[in-house]
């Protein structure tokens, strides 16, 4: 009963399958798009895999790939948990067979599909925002590649700043989950090393009411700054309000979380005057505005948080398959090559020069939206950040971090 | 490449519904043959997952581990912490009628779920832990995919065929007439709240196993894999979509809810493109569809569980007629 159940059900699936995996043309190049569509993030992917999804039609209407073959965006759902990421990737790669992937979005999706599916199979992944430091020390035969930092690097590069500015002696407030934990870490780490002293650390739940037995058990360590690795529209805000109502911290620091407009619409700009938040810069580059004015023009919000990241796998994948010449394995290779920080730059939308330069035996180097996207040995990005203050006009620059 | 490709899919769902089929069949071991509503499935599949992770995971700064165990050591490690972790839980929360006890067990799944997300130390709290081994994952993409799937389901056959022969046998009928009038059983002279927590027990080992299986399958374990919208409640849809009470059922359940639920974005993916993000819900109402047509029209699911003898072999049923 059992198996005659069971082998109808496998039978009538794989029918399924088969005639349907039968109908894509073979003349297309297909890279993976595979997104949070549901789920936690179900918010913030659409406009993600919109952004990759434009740089294949730009790259469509210059040309294409390799003999005017055309990109095809194979949007596949992670469900932003390990379970939906394995399953969209094992898809993606044995169903569409497609060349490469962008995605999974979030961290733990990740690490699932890569250990599974895609570092067994070779296909080469690049995530737009995964952004767990776990991610750098995958054993990936470099097949796992990110256009966002970890979280470690800026979790390290504002300890660096803060312990150059002066501050010896922090308290640390981070949200409970693997952005407010890696980023405190790593700042953790990174600070004590440099000989400040941490003198509070402690995670808190997202969306309580109050943050006061939380924030005062901070302060009896006896700090005058408080770091906040959280969102400022979100549980930040609580926590900074109840800080500042209370008097429990002068200083206020923020990751790149806390860098939302609404801690000053709600608290007002003459209450943060010692309120500090690091974030990417997305360096004020030509690169940054070519992609605002082509995402704008293509109907998306250039603002929405990844879509730069988004493009530039995307972008920076269409490079590699070309350099590659189509070939799987050549991937990885390709990918460092075409964004090495050496050749001729390449900037976001620019097909066209860029496969002339490639057919030309001519080195090239992607300047991405997000950044200039040079990889280091584990596939990651150094991020560009800078530290804002709260001026008259929202955020302003103080100084670049380091 | 396109066969292969089918193939290693077709591989991929095997292992993906022989887990949750162990899950549906240790839940059916409390709901069906108990009655016993445990919502926090997610909580047992945790212990189960992070210990085996623990054991067989190779050293990492800052967190327990780094004993390199074998894997099957772990698995083992995994039933045991899982079914252990139960006791205390069962021995509290049991006394709890039916739905007091779905509230129960929901909350000591989410207190499991948030210590797994904190204690540095022990789990590297929401970062997870990486680099599990995986049985045979050294072997190219498709064998390996392969021998996993026999690993797992060879677990699934053992487990089966050990929770059938429980359910024939005098434990299993004991536990269904506790299930069905607790006063007579009493009267029986039954140790009731003794058969419920080994129940609760032996149903919480097999998700531990469960978990097991998963994370060294990914080769890795976080927090996000706990989430008990996939680690519960699609459990608790294979096992009513199936046939509670039946073990068949439960395993019949998780292939079915596991290949519509993996094979509708298939389908959904042939509409046109500026659909794409959106046809991505409709394989969560298909669920859901299914689970109201199910419900409606065969409330006993699609094999009901069987009647008194029916499942039994057809020469002890003669013996007795004898």
């Amino acid at each position: 009963m059992k198996s005659k159940f069971f082998a109808l059900a496998l039978a009538g699936g794989l029918l399924a399958a088969t005639a349907l995996a039968g109908a894509p043309a073979h003349a297309d190049v297909k890279i993976g798009l595979l997104g949070g569509v549901s789920g936690p993030i179900a918010a913030m992917a659409p406009a993600m895999i919109d952004a990759a999804q434009l740089a294949f039609q730009q790259v469509n209407e210059q040309g294409g790939v390799l003999d005017g073959q055309k990109i095809v965006g194979a949007v596949g759902d992670s469900a932003c948990s390990p379970q939906g990421g394995t399953d969209a990737a094992t898809k993606a790669v044995n169903i569409e067979g497609v060349t490469a992937i962008v995605g999974p979005h979030c961290s733990g999706a990740v690490l699932a599909a890569a250990g599974s599916v895609t570092i067994p199979a070779g296909v080469t992944v690049v995530t737009p925002s995964g952004t767990s430091p776990e991610i750098t020390g995958l054993a990936d035969n470099d097949t796992v590649f990110r256009t966002v930092p970890s979280d470690d690097f800026q979790g390290r590069a504002l300890a660096r700043t803060l312990k150059a500015e002066g501050y010896s002696k922090v308290a640390v407030a981070y949200i409970n989950n693997d952005y407010g934990t890696g980023l405190a870490n790593a700042f953790k780490s990174e600070f004590e090393a440099q000989g400040g002293e941490i003198a509070g650390f402690a995670a808190h739940e997202d969306g309580k009411a109050s943050y006061r037995s939380n924030l005062a058990d901070l302060a009896s360590g006896g700090a005058d700054t408080l770091v906040i690795f959280d969102y400022g529209d979100g549980t930040g805000l609580t926590l900074l309000r109840q800080a500042l109502e209370n008097g429990f911290f002068e200083k206020f620091i923020g990751g790149d979380g806390m860098k939302s407009d609404a801690p000053i619409k709600e608290l007002g700009a003459e209450n943060l005057t010692t309120f500090y938040a690091s974030s990417p810069v997305g360096e004020k580059s030509d690169a940054l505005n070519v992609f605002n004015e082509a995402f704008k023009a293509a109907g998306g919000d250039p603002d929405a948080i990844f879509v730069t990241t988004s493009y530039d796998a995307a972008f920076l994948l269409a490079l590699a398959v070309e350099k590659a010449g189509g070939d799987k394995a050549g991937i990885p290779a390709a990918l460092r090559a075409v964004s090495s920080g050496e050749g001729e730059a390449i900037l976001p939308g620019e097909w066209k020069k860029a496969k002339e330069l490639i057919a030309a035996g001519k080195a090239i180097d992607y300047k991405g939206a997000a950044g200039d996207l040079n990889f280091d040995q584990a596939g990651d990005v150094p991020g560009a950040y800078s530290l804002f203050k709260v001026g008259a006009n929202g955020f302003e620059v103080v100084s670049e971090m380091k | 490449m396109e066969l292969i490709g089918l193939a290693n899919y077709a591989l991929f769902m095997g292992i993906f519904i022989g887990i949750y089929a162990l899950l549906a069949l240790g839940l059916n071991i409390q709901w069906g043959f108990a009655g016993l509503f445990n919502a926090g499935i997610a909580g047992f599949f945790a212990v189960g997952a992070y210990t085996s992770a623990i054991l067989t995971s190779p050293y990492a700064e800052g967190r327990l581990g780094g004993f390199e165990m074998p894997f099957f050591v772990g698995w083992a490690g995994a039933m045991v912490a899982a079914g252990l972790i139960a006791w205390p839980i069962g021995k509290i929360c049991l006394r709890f009628r039916s739905d007091y006890l779905a509230i129960a067990t929901i909350g000591v799944a989410e207190i499991i779920r948030l210590v797994v997300k904190s204690e540095e130390t022990l789990t590297n709290s929401a970062r997870g832990i990486t680099n599990i081994p995986r049985p045979f994952g050294d072997l190219p993409y498709v064998q390996s995919q392969a021998a996993y799937l026999s690993i797992v389901l060879l677990c699934l056959g053992l487990c089966y065929f050990l929770v059938q022969r429980q359910f024939n046998a005098p434990w299993g009928r004991m536990m269904r007439a506790i299930r069905d009038n607790e006063l007579a059983a009493r009267a029986m002279g039954k140790n009731i709240e003794g058969r419920r927590l080994e129940a609760f027990m032996f149903g919480a080992a097999l998700m531990g196993l469960g978990g097991a299986l998963f994370a060294h399958f990914n080769r890795s374990i976080t927090p996000e894999a706990i989430d008990p919208m996939v680690a519960t409640f699609l459990v608790w849809i294979m096992l009513i979509l199936g046939g509670q009470g039946n073990n068949k059922g439960a395993i019949l359940g998780a292939a079915v809810v596991w290949i519509i639920w993996s094979m509708s974005e298939i389908a959904t993916d042939q509409l046109p493109a500026e659909y794409a993000i959106k046809a991505k819900y409709i394989r969560l109402f298909l669920i859901g569809l299914m689970l109201q047509l199910v419900l409606r029209f065969r409330p006993e699911g699609i094999l009901p569980e069987p009647t008194r003898g029916e499942s039994r072999p057809a020469q002890v049923s003669a013996q007795e007629k004898d």
